[in-house]
């Protein structure tokens, strides 16, 4: 099989892993080498479902051992099976840094043999791209479950970021999808990684030149809609992943379906909307001081897919607003929907020359379709006339126009073909 | 009205922005040689680069505003928007007035024009530093064309001499027909006109076809949105992707 079969079967079974940041590291390049790493991370390409292309992202195999329901390399599924060799990989990452293509690689893989032996040839590839091309763009790697202490250590001497998946947010769930998995060997490395760090890092304080330990910190990912577990429980894991095991990034992946298993839940698309709502309240988690009880509780375990998540706590909180632009701390602003963090610094630089009203506000780029509702300019409100949460939902929730039986209608739909002769030619 | 026009090099239009300070005329723009228009109502007096006068602006924004602001007017005038130069001179202007604080005085519309200029010259050139697409020619060098918006150059050259250090490689701006040129030791911008024929390596086509691969592969069929592709990835972009223009 030639590369470029390999490379179409392997990327192919990689795609629904969704992480793709190159960010958190500034690795630095060397004298004669190729590469650096940004701390902001660069996005090369978007592909056509509009994510970024960042790292090259594939399998060194995608032969598998186990046989887990959610997965497409399941090894009950019927597909063309490949395995790179180390050197495949390298010439690939290389060619395909210098022409800019990618940032780094992100390399991943089924779990080929036993976890170890997986592990042993992720090895390969990044000890050869760090040693003998002195490459030093970015990577990252997947530690598989139930791999070994010393090799999960000899890769992440290497690399810049590695992930391993969670995929299932309850044991129930693992049970029933991916019997031979169970949460004590997912943790197991996870917790190998995060002792990793903190013991790097530790050390380049005595150390200054000491080696790196997975600098960009360690992701993992989640799968939306696989199992009956509502978002309560995810974002609640989450937030626990953030807290006590200090992961940079969650990723969570709509559940594509992949198979017609009986245990898998019958959906025609996989739930869009509902995984962009937990990034969302994800991005509330770790940038806005919220927690995951504000957002969501057992009365109301899963999110509103009509509203977004802070615009929906903001209206359950409707008697803490409006909020006076020009006196609000900084963390009050936060919470107002429609004001991100960049337009909340610019508020607070902005008000520190002079006290700014509504018309300042738009000139500052702050969105204000949802913002007006919640806010006072110099004491001035500029929303509806009540403040009344049930008005102001309506406002907000977005209606769709199609659905209720009307549709715009068309000049042209109903041309006879004479008139569309007319239309071509101007003249009989 | 009068508009000074200046050769359009950074230190010409320091030196006009010297020279407006010290003439108290009432000018309407600053303008670079090559974007003049003709206009009948318009006194045009032409601005001899002067580097002393230009050095001497240059400190002045470096010590009595700041550093940063040193880099806003620098970026203004890499944007080669209309009217950039009558916009440096106000901004300028309120900054010898106010000193170092006069970025936060973001409701000030000059203050805030300046910003915008700045977020969008920036966006671009970190953009383009992932969107640029090096071929690899026969005689071993790594070329590119871009089409920048901004004349984002010179903002490129360091990222890529840190990162290809041990290349030789060239970045073409077609649209204003320079170049920046890199031979594994410094980099410089050169006047380059059309290329016309590339001898392109063997296997170039090869990684080319690995790439379009690739890219065709790693999208999922059940999550197509062209609409956030072409928003992260703008159209005008496109002419010089390997794996978008076939």
């Amino acid at each position: 099989m030639d590369v470029l079969e390999k490379l179409k079967i392997l990327s192919d079974a990689a795609k629904y892993d969704v992480s793709c940041s190159s960010s958190g590291s500034n690795r630095k390049n060397k004298k004669g080498g190729l590469g650096d790493a940004k701390p902001s991370g660069v996005c090369h390409s978007w592909s056509d479902d509009g994510r970024c292309i960042s790292l090259l992202k594939i399998l060194m195999t995608n032969y598998c051992i186990y046989d887990c329901a959610y997965c497409v390399n399941r090894s009950s599924n019927d597909l063309p099976r490949a395995t790179f060799t180390p050197e495949e990989v390298v010439d690939l990452t290389i060619n395909f840094y210098k022409r800019n293509y990618i940032e780094g690689l992100f390399l991943s893989a089924a779990v080929f043999r036993s976890p170890n032996y997986t592990m042993e040839m992720i090895f390969q590839v990044v000890r050869k791209l760090r040693e003998e091309e002195n490459f030093n763009g970015y990577i990252h790697t997947k530690a598989i479950p139930g791999a070994d202490k010393e090799i999960v250590e000899k890769v992440g001497r290497f690399v810049d970021r590695m992930s391993v998946n969670i995929e299932l947010p309850t044991e129930e769930g693992l049970k029933l999808l991916a019997p031979q998995k169970n949460k004590d060997s997912i943790l197991k490395p996870m917790n190998l990684i995060k002792t990793g760090i903190l013991e790097s890092t530790e050390e380049r304080k005595k150390f200054r030149f000491s080696p790196k330990f997975v600098p960009a910190g360690q992701t993992t990912q989640l799968i939306v809609g696989a199992t009956t577990d509502p978002d309560l429980k995810i974002l609640r894991l989450s937030e626990g992943l953030y807290n006590s095991y200090g992961l940079k990034r969650v990723y969570y992946s709509a559940f594509v379906p992949v198979s017609n298993n009986s245990k898998l839940p019958a959906i025609k698309s996989p739930p869009l909307v509902r995984e962009n709502r937990l990034y969302q309240a994800d991005w509330l988690l770790r940038f806005y001081g919220f927690q995951a009880k504000e957002l969501l509780d057992e009365k109301k375990p899963d999110f509103d897919l009509a509203l977004d998540p802070k615009c929906d706590w903001a209206l359950r909180n409707i008697h803490l607003f409006p909020v006076e632009i020009n006196k609000a701390d900084y963390n009050m602003l936060l919470r107002v929907p429609g004001i991100g963090v960049k337009s909340a610094m610019r508020i607070v630089q902005a008000r520190r020359f002079s006290s700014i009203d509504f018309y300042d506000l738009k000139k500052l780029g702050i969105v204000l379709k949802r913002a007006q509702y919640f806010i006072t300019c110099k004491g001035k409100y500029y929303g509806l006339k009540d403040m009344d949460s049930e008005i102001i939902r309506n406002q907000l929730v977005e209606k769709s126009p199609m659905g209720q039986g009307y549709h715009q209608l068309s000049l042209f739909d109903q041309v006879s073909l004479q008139d569309k002769y007319i239309q071509i030619g101007g003249q009989l | 009205m009068i508009q000074y026009i200046y050769d359009g090099s950074f230190d010409g239009l320091l030196t006009s922005i010297y020279e407006a300070y010290y003439r108290k005329e009432k000018i309407d723009d600053i303008v670079p040689e090559d974007s003049v228009e003709e206009n009948f109502l318009v006194e045009k007096i032409y601005m001899e680069t002067d580097r002393e006068k230009a050095e001497k602006v240059y400190v002045a924004i470096e010590n009595k505003i700041s550093k940063e602001s040193l880099v806003k007017v620098f970026y203004a005038y890499l944007s080669e928007l209309p009217r950039h130069g009558i916009n440096i001179l106000k901004y300028l202007e309120l900054g010898f007035k106010v000193g170092p604080q006069i970025d936060l005085n973001l409701s000030n519309d000059i203050v805030l024009k300046m910003d915008n200029i700045y977020h969008k010259v920036a966006k671009e050139s970190h953009r383009m530093i992932g969107l640029i697409r090096f071929k690899l020619l026969e005689n071993g060098i790594f070329y590119c064309s871009i089409e920048p918006d901004h004349n984002i150059l010179g903002l490129l050259a360091p990222h890529f001499a840190s990162r290809m250090m041990n290349e030789n490689w060239i970045i073409h701006d077609v649209k204003r027909g320079i170049a920046v040129l890199y031979n594994k030791v410094e980099w410089v911008i050169k006047d380059i006109g059309i290329v016309d024929s590339l001898m392109i390596r063997e296997e170039e086509e090869e990684y080319q076809e690995l790439w379009k691969t690739y890219f065709k592969s790693i999208a999922i069929e059940s999550k197509v949105n062209p609409k956030l592709q072409k928003r992260n990835m703008p159209r005008r972009y496109w002419k010089h992707l390997v794996e978008k223009n076939f």
